[in-house]
């Protein structure tokens, strides 16, 4: 149990640093990776609702503290797309590989949304534009492309074996 | 009767992750110390990590940089040539005039952009988000840097810094949605605020001191002199690029390029403002 909390606290650091060094000069159309946000939805993929939910706070969190936006605003976005993909994984084929680029995708969108329209109502300026709905897709796009290195780094890191679950059931 | 108690415990946790995140959100938007100065130990605490990730991982992204921008890169060294012959020309006609208007300045007693001492940082990285855009600087505030201080280079302004821990600072650079600057246009000294706009990398200029004023292509924008204005006056900060203005019109549609590549920031200046202008005021 303690193993595997390090190991996804050694997930969140090591997606936060790659996401604030490397991927700033990896722009594709002015758009790159939330590779938190890929990594909760692989969470919830593998673990369910609940875990999805409190990794997807906790990896918001952490990368809200490298941000200019408001603290809590990706926490909020993560958290909410993280517990949305655990609600709707569970009527999945859980052998289907090919769904790990469009779950990244979806999640994407629907996380990257979240975050443009609770930004712009705490008064974030130039959230609510055209630019950002070409960026949240953009970048949701690049999530998918970025989802078939993360769901198997969060795979490792989640799994326990022979115990339940650490982070919360289905 | 066990499903129960397990999805009101999910809805419990659901509703108490999103309660806080919105506290969170509300707190930060308000300006919250013990939030920044979490902000500032994590930043201080990975600084070393990005660091060595940075050093390992730079000449790579040197190299696709290279690759993919070789042809523009290749029309602004041709561009920047012509620029310096054409600005060298300039700074000749210049020079009369400009001993002239140093004199008065030092008559009345003015502070000037030269009155401010400086920090140079090296930018370390870009923005880590989609929605922002701000490059992080090697100096924090060991090295005297404080939020709200201007950024400048060689070719004129940058931004201004917006966070700073003990090792990092973060400027927000002024074709960031939402920043504003006080600027005069170069023949008239007609004033007005040049804006960041969402997706672009140009300016906006906008409330103009006088409407029928017509800036010509090419003109230069020069930070505005005030009592507290956040900048020092004239840095040189954009140059027009496209004017319109449509029968009904109450503002010209004027459109600025920022004379900085704020794509390629290596180096910057950190000025301290605000402690020349505080010395020039005790003197005076």
């Amino acid at each position: 149990m303690l193993l595997r909390r390090i190991r996804l606290v050694l997930v969140v650091v090591t997606l936060v640093v790659v996401q604030t060094t490397i991927f700033p000069s990896l722009r594709v159309f002015g758009a790159i990776p939330d590779l938190c946000l890929v990594a909760t939805v692989a969470m919830a993929y593998e673990e369910g609702p609940q875990a999805g939910l409190v990794f997807g706070f906790a990896s918001g969190l952490a990368i809200d503290l490298f941000l200019s936006s408001p603290a809590g605003l990706s926490a909020l976005a993560f958290a909410a797309t993280g517990y949305g993909v655990g609600v709707f994984q569970s009527g999945l084929m859980r052998e289907s590989r090919s769904i790990r680029p469009i779950l990244g995708f979806v999640g994407g969108l629907v996380g990257g949304t979240i975050f443009v329209i609770v930004g712009a109502i705490v008064g974030e300026s130039g959230y609510l534009s055209l630019h950002s709905v070409q960026v949240v897709i953009v970048a949701a796009l690049y999530d998918a492309l970025v989802s078939y290195a993360i769901f198997p780094f969060v795979r490792w890191a989640a799994h326990e074996p022979g115990a339940g679950i650490a982070w919360g059931g289905r | 009767m066990v499903i129960a108690r397990r999805d009101t415990r999910q809805r419990t946790v659901l509703i108490l992750v999103l309660v806080s995140s919105l506290a969170l959100v509300t707190l930060d938007s308000r300006g919250s110390g013990l939030i920044d100065t979490i902000r500032d130990a994590a930043r201080d605490v990975i600084a070393p990590v990005q660091s060595a990730v940075d050093t390992v991982f730079s000449p790579v992204s040197d190299a696709v940089n290279g690759v993919t921008n070789y042809s523009a890169v290749k029309d602004e060294n041709e561009r920047l040539k012509n620029q310096v012959a054409h600005l060298k020309g300039r700074i000749r006609r210049q020079r009369a005039a400009g001993a002239d208007v140093s004199d008065l300045e030092k008559l009345v007693d003015l502070p000037r952009v030269e009155d401010a001492t400086g920090v140079v940082a090296r930018v370390i990285g870009g923005a880590p988000g989609n929605f922002e855009k701000t490059v992080q600087l090697d100096r924090g505030s060991g090295a005297g840097l404080e939020a709200g201080q201007p950024v400048v280079a060689a070719d004129g302004l940058v931004g201004k810094i917006t966070d700073a821990s003990h090792s990092r600072a973060t400027v927000t650079l002024i074709d960031n949605p939402g920043f504003g600057v006080g600027v005069r246009l170069e023949n008239t000294n007609t004033r007005g605020i040049a804006e960041g706009r969402s997706g672009e990398s140009t300016l906006r200029l906008s409330f103009l001191s006088d409407l029928t004023v017509r800036p010509k292509k090419g003109e230069l924008l020069f930070t505005s002199a005030s009592d507290d204005a956040v900048f020092p006056p004239d840095i040189p900060v954009a140059k027009v690029v496209h004017y319109d203005k449509q029968p009904g019109d109450i503002e010209p549609h004027i459109t600025l390029a920022p004379l900085v590549n704020l794509d390629d920031l290596q180096f910057v200046k950190v000025l301290r403002w605000s402690e020349a202008k505080s010395s020039k005021r005790g003197n005076s």
